[in-house]
């Protein structure tokens, strides 16, 4: 190896000092979050004074929390499978189409991920508005599929990519019909970029908080729509304890992906 | 004469300006093992692909039992087909991968595991159905392949070179296993391949493929001893060309003058060039004899190189003119053994054994 880290001599110690700085300023604002929600203080001081549920109680009590929880749980679940099912389509269509125009629709495809959000928000606000979509479940599955879908097209095209469509055509002489073979065959084998596009997807749509203001109505929030209200009436610990369920929840999600993931390869 | 079990009439196929297929007819016989041979780009495993529906021909009609193919889609033809590439389905066991035609079918379980066991025992793989397709060598892959394409027992098997990514030795191996297999069960097997010595060891008959077109089709021995063409001659075993003056050409035969003003004649003409035009004359090295002393109609010629190459030993020698002929003679042959690099020797042929393309 060109860069052995056994030989880095007095470089060793100032790049483990650089890696504990980096781990420490991605991971102590969550800890911080964390530590506050279980704090006793009303003003959110650090050190917290004592510890409590308080939060937690207040947050289950209040209807509205659970309520917003839910929206986003089912808003990101929709999502997930439209960007799934619409992403493995269009990436098999780019994948294996020779139509022209084919590159500049693959570009048209990934430009959400490119665009700034809020243009994104403003322009899709004000579509919805004359269409009648703004404030509603369809708004809101819309507005969070167009930034998921790049995602599901790039990490299934690329499965796709490494997928020999010999295969397909094989299962398609043993009497398959096309969809059949792509259903039974070609979908099985590119599953992991499939569930790396479903994980993506998911959490696209699940911690997504610009697009969800603009199409938030009072009656229809998500879970960041209500963390960030909330925070803008009043600075309560309420806000940590639905930000560190919010945390917990996506990194449950992270493990049971990566402990999936390991279980499918062996 | 009865209807032939597989007709191939008149195919072509057209990719925009590009012809990759001009005119190709044929006629298989039931169980026959039919190849088609020919260098990259010749328009043979496009021809295959046609018949498994992959591509629709242009223009033509391959008709099996007297019935039309090419209204049929890929998937209801039942057909087998074994391709290049290793396209075991990777999600499943080596059983689940033979049984899958049948479960498609929607067969009884009993038959499937009954079926399954055959077909793998007909490749000597049993006992590997719970085997991962990632876990086999390539060489178990296609034999796996080969029992999935089997299983269902179509009546025609494709094979479109199986086995151009083994290395030589399981090549051969399983070019046995092929032709047992093919012995075994009697299917009708079109197979392409680039290497002719694949395709003499296994075909019944070949059809040589140049550019679009099939050149001949012949069984190997007619293809050797017999070649249409100078691309056949060329293709199918080891060959020396030599230019030629055409001096007269009737009913078949030549009158030819070789470089260095040698007249043969008596030789096998293909192609209708009258006289005083250029012939191409074939000259097999195995068939060519080496003398010490000058011979009536010989070409006199000097010797390049002496290579041994076990049963026998290649002579590079040079005519006069300039020619190039590798001449091959059994192993203890006489001449050899008092001839060296620069000496002098005379070539002798049989005109009956030569052609001559015009």
């Amino acid at each position: 190896m060109l860069l052995d880290f056994e030989k880095l001599g007095g470089l060793r110690a100032f790049l483990i000092g650089l890696t504990v700085l980096v781990c420490l300023f991605l991971v102590l604002p969550i800890i911080f979050i964390a530590a506050l929600s279980f704090g006793s203080s009303q003003w959110l001081i650090f050190p917290p004074p004592s510890w409590t549920f308080k939060w937690y109680q207040e947050l289950f009590a209040d209807p509205r929390w659970l309520y917003s929880a839910l929206t986003s749980l089912k808003i990101a679940a929709i999502v997930t499978v439209l960007s799934v099912v619409i992403g493995f389509l269009a990436a098999l269509g780019l994948n294996r189409g020779t139509f022209v125009g084919r590159e500049a629709l693959r570009a048209l495809f990934l430009t959400p991920m490119i665009l700034p959000v809020v243009v994104l928000a403003v322009a899709l606000y004000a579509l919805f508005l004359k269409l009648g979509l703004a404030g509603t479940t369809l708004g809101f599955i819309i507005a969070h599929l167009l930034i998921a879908l790049p995602f599901s097209i790039i990490s299934i095209g690329n499965a796709l990519e490494g997928f020999d469509k010999s295969v397909e055509d094989a299962a398609v002489l043993c009497g398959a019909s096309p969809w059949e073979a792509r259903v039974r065959v070609t979908v099985p084998a590119v599953s992991h970029g499939i569930f790396a596009a479903a994980v993506f997807s998911f959490l696209a749509s699940w911690d997504e908080v610009v697009l969800a203001i603009f199409m938030a109505s009072p009656t229809l929030q998500t879970l960041p729509v209500k963390i960030w209200a909330t925070l803008r009436q009043d600075l309560t610990p309420v806000i940590a304890a639905a930000s560190t369920l919010l945390i917990a929840f996506t990194i449950v999600l992270m493990v049971l992906a990566s402990l999936l993931r390991k279980g499918q390869k062996s | 004469m009865t209807e032939p079990f597989l007709s191939i009439r008149g195919i072509r196929k057209e990719f925009g300006s590009f012809t990759a297929v001009k005119d190709v007819t044929m006629n298989v016989a039931k169980g026959e093992f039919m190849t088609f041979l020919g260098p990259s780009g010749s328009g043979k495993s496009t021809t295959l692909y046609i018949l498994a529906g992959f591509q629709d021909p242009t223009d033509g009609d391959i008709l099996v039992n007297g019935k039309s193919l090419l209204s049929t889609p890929s998937h209801q033809r039942n057909i087998g087909m074994v391709f290049q590439r290793y396209t075991l389905f990777p999600h499943l066991s080596v059983g689940e991968n033979v049984a899958f035609p049948l479960r498609i079918r929607r067969r009884p379980q009993a038959e499937i595991a009954e079926r399954v066991k055959a077909a793998l025992k007909l490749v000597r793989l049993d006992g590997f159905e719970d085997r991962k397709p990632a876990l086999m060598s390539g060489g178990q892959q296609q034999r796996v392949a080969l029992a999935r394409a089997l299983v269902y027992n179509p009546p025609v098997l494709l094979m479109d070179e199986p086995l151009s990514a083994l290395d030589k030795k399981l090549r051969e191996e399983i070019q046995f296993e092929i032709r047992r297999i093919h012995q075994e069960t009697g299917v009708t097997i079109l197979y392409v391949t680039h290497d002719q010595e694949e395709a003499l060891r296994l075909s019944d008959r070949i059809a040589v493929f140049s550019q679009g077109e099939i050149d001949q089709i012949g069984t190997g021995q007619e293809l050797y001893a017999n070649p249409a063409t100078h691309f056949v001659a060329g293709f199918i075993g080891d060959s020396n060309f030599i230019e030629t003056e055409i001096l007269s050409s009737e009913g078949g035969e030549a009158r030819l003058a070789l470089p260095g003003g040698t007249v043969v004649d008596g030789v096998p003409m293909h192609g209708g060039k009258p006289a005083g035009k250029k012939a191409s004359l074939l000259l097999r090295p195995e068939r060519l004899s080496l003398s010490q002393v000058p011979v009536d109609k010989g070409l006199s010629v000097t010797i390049n190189d002496i290579t041994f190459l076990g049963n026998n030993i290649e002579v590079a020698t040079q005519t006069n003119s300039g020619d190039c002929l590798s001449v091959r003679l059994p192993f203890g042959h006489q001449a050899i053994s008092q001839l060296t690099r620069g000496d002098r020797a005379w070539l002798s042929f049989d005109t009956r054994s030569t052609h001559a393309f015009a």
